[in-house]
């Protein structure tokens, strides 16, 4: 293991911004699923979250395994042998509580307890791409199966696919909305039906092209499995939550940093939205989360 | 009166005066009498004077009528609600503010007065003067969505904030409207208004801690304390019989339907303490739990303590090994109840292992999408939110599949959502004859 590697590591990361810990997390998701191939240690299953039992959940979406079994006896940790330039969550400066673990949010001295070990699952992803030349919207009514334009109602024809299920507004200036909502929802999802749109649209003769695809909103949901006292929210957090029954049942939480809205609702479901990038939703709710526990016995 | 720089077009003399002939403005040529211009009236702009309306001091002057309509109202709403005037300046303050803001300036006038309502609304809730939005609409005759978009659109343009509304005290004045004193009804009917109060009061609060306030309207929650509280305090036949349609027409109020489900949410949790009085031999089932609640109520936080204790002896004869287990994990174990009584803070900690000594069990198994999805955590506690025990089932997924967003598409794919020429074809004839048939029968 090299030192000084790890050092600088824990040095940019410490001095930079949290989302610099994105470029790095996919970085380290995609070597790791590289190098988890070769690798020996297979079920070193992760106390560090301590939740057992959402290791089902997980396992689709991350892969923890690489992290150590035991996080207080360092020595051991050095055992997991790897390609990747770092090993987290060991050596030296960290302390044993606070590991340098991917999708943890760079909040200095989180101790390891606090972790929620509940991950939100996306529903929905809404982006837009430009296919760069205009359309001409009943053209592509009469010729495709799967399209309707009704232009008194709406200026766009709504477009469906099978695989992944979507649903696409396409304008007649070219541009297109994707929406979507598939279990495993994901970015690489919307993306691949925003191109079998583009597809589509250039089968039916037309020039289009596959230009700056952005999502622009997603949406996730999860379930902390406890009641919440919704009136007690909204009296110490004013100045962010908003709670009218007599208008909705749910609080309405608006988180400033990262900028995400948050649902909240007496059953201990809460809803995400708001998001542009994965992790402001799972930062989002590690934020919420400590909060909501705190109403959890009252 | 020299005109300066005219030439009469008679002798061509610069000698032009202002001549005021009658009450028309005359240019005329003092030499030859002929006249040059006349009638400022004949020279204004087409489509009205330079300076527009807005601009003029006629605004400040006369302001605008609905402005004034508006705060008339206000002021009307104020007093049938006999409110203070420090209220209802705050409200006419508000009004003004909000009147300017380009939302609310140039709408429809039910949209206006819907303002007025909702100012006087924020200005009670910002002076602790208990109201609902229920009220403000039947003020208004107004629907309530409609109140509730303006509502929220004026706090957002404001920037204001209002304090929450705890229903336990808006349910004296919301008592008040139930006619069933002495001089309304007959005496087996009638009741003292304080007294129905103070019942309906606790019942409501029990009702806050067993979870059935939350998240839900105010108005059903108060009617239905208010019928629970009637009845039990002279649980004879006839109010007993009285459904809740009937006492609604007895007293003169307007019956919601949600009600009726709160009743029933109300009697099982006064059940589940009314098991725990001592004195009381026989079951209790829903139907005879209206004359306990009186004593419910009286004692309710010793009986809250022994159901929560039962509950938990209960549970943990489920679960033996539950005591041995000294897991250092805590949080996503399902909670257990809402109130926090210290004392049952230790029995609560270990129901709370019980669950999750369940949950160990399933984690073994990769899959998470079993035959019986996770254990709904509120049948295992003792009070749940109603939505959490009665939970729609949700529809099974398929699995999640791994994505890379760059997979070949195959044209295969894409030509099954193109039409064949001929469907293109057939298509377009058929639009034809449907849109012609269309203009046919008119």
């Amino acid at each position: 293991m090299d030192d000084l590697a790890l050092e600088r590591y824990f040095d940019d990361s410490i001095a930079n911004d949290p989302s610099y810990m994105v470029e790095e997390e996919l970085d380290l998701q995609s070597s790791l699923k590289q190098s988890h191939a070769s690798s020996t240690n297979s079920q070193n299953s992760f106390n560090l979250l301590g939740e057992t039992e959402t290791s089902g959940r997980l396992g689709n979406d991350l892969d923890l395994s690489f992290l150590p079994d035991d996080l207080s006896n360092q020595s051991s940790s050095i055992t997991v042998k790897r390609q990747v330039p770092v090993n987290l969550g060991s050596e030296s400066n960290a302390s044993p509580f606070c590991p340098m673990t991917p999708m943890t949010p760079m909040t200095p001295m989180t101790p390891v307890t606090e972790k929620s070990g509940i991950i939100p699952q996306l529903q929905n992803i809404v982006s837009t791409v430009n296919l760069g030349c205009p359309l001409d919207l009943k053209f592509i009514a009469l010729q495709a199966r799967n399209a309707e334009y009704n232009p008194k109602r709406f200026a766009a024809v709504i477009m469906r696919i099978r695989e992944p299920r979507t649903t696409a507004l396409i304008f007649s200036s070219g541009k297109m909305v994707c929406t979507g909502a598939k279990s495993g929802c994901s970015e690489e999802q919307s993306r691949l039906a925003a191109r079998k749109y583009a597809r589509v649209v250039q089968k039916l003769g037309f020039p289009a092209r596959f230009l700056d695809f952005k999502i622009q909103n997603m949406v996730a949901s999860c379930d902390v499995c406890f009641p919440i006292r919704l009136e007690g929210l909204v009296l110490t957090h004013q100045q962010f939550s908003s709670y009218e029954p007599e208008l909705f049942p749910g609080l309405i939480y608006r988180m400033v940093k990262p900028r995400i809205v948050l649902l909240i609702f007496v059953s201990g479901k809460v809803v995400l939205t708001g998001a542009k990038e994965r992790a402001e939703i799972y930062e989002a709710f590690e934020n919420i989360y400590p909060i909501l526990k705190g109403f959890r016995k009252q | 009166m020299f005109a300066a720089g005219l030439k009469c077009p008679g002798c061509g003399s610069s000698n032009i005066v202002d001549d005021d002939l009658y009450c028309q403005a005359q240019l005329v040529c003092v030499d030859c009498g002929s006249v040059v211009s006349e009638g400022t009236l004949a020279d204004d702009p087409v489509g009205g004077t330079d300076v527009s309306y807005s601009r003029t001091t006629a605004v400040t002057k006369k302001p605008c009528l609905n402005l004034i309509k508006g705060l008339e109202r206000v002021k009307e709403m104020c007093r049938i609600l006999r409110l203070n005037s420090e209220i209802e300046e705050l409200a006419l303050t508000y009004f003004r503010q909000a009147y300017q803001q380009e939302s609310f300036i140039n709408v429809t006038l039910q949209r206006k007065e819907v303002l007025a309502g909702c100012c006087v609304y924020v200005s009670c809730r910002q002076r602790d003067w208990p109201i609902t939005l229920g009220t403000i609409s039947s003020l208004l005759d107004a629907d309530q969505t409609l109140l509730g978009g303006v509502y929220q659109e004026m706090i957002k343009i404001l920037n204001i904030q209002a304090p929450f509304v705890n229903i336990a005290d808006v349910i004296e004045a919301h008592v008040q409207e139930y006619k069933i004193s002495a001089q309304d009804v007959t005496k087996e009917l009638a009741e003292d208004s304080k007294v129905l109060t103070k019942r309906a009061v606790a019942l409501v609060e029990l009702a806050g801690d067993s979870w059935i306030v939350t998240g839900r309207r105010p108005l059903p929650i108060m009617m239905a304390a208010t019928y629970l509280a009637w009845q039990s305090l002279n649980p004879n036949k006839h109010r007993l019989r009285l459904s809740l349609d009937k006492f609604c027409h007895l007293a003169k109020v307007q019956k919601r339907n949600p009600a009726v489900t709160r009743i029933t949410e109300m009697k099982e949790v006064l059940c589940k303490l009314g098991r725990e009085l001592p004195w009381v031999r026989e079951a209790v089932t829903r139907d005879d739990v209206v004359r306990l609640v009186g004593d419910i109520l009286e004692h309710r936080h010793t009986l809250l303590t022994r159901a929560l204790r039962t509950h938990e002896t209960a549970m943990l004869a489920d679960c033996p090994q539950a005591s041995a287990l000294n897991s250092p994990t805590e949080e996503v174990a399902p909670s257990q109840h809402s109130e926090s009584r210290d004392q049952t803070a230790d029995a609560s900690s270990v129901v709370q292992l019980c669950p999750t000594d369940r949950m160990e069990n399933q984690e073994g198994d990769d899959s998470h999408q079993t035959e019986d999805p996770e254990p709904n955590w509120g049948k295992r506690v003792l009070f749940a939110p109603p939505c959490v025990i009665h939970a729609k089932r949700r529809r099974e997924e398929p699995p999640a599949q791994n994505f890379t967003g760059d997979e070949e598409i195959s044209d295969s794919e894409i030509d099954s959502y193109i039409r064949t020429p001929q469907e293109a074809r057939d298509f377009a004839l058929m639009q034809k004859a449907v849109s012609s048939s269309d203009n046919g029968n008119p």
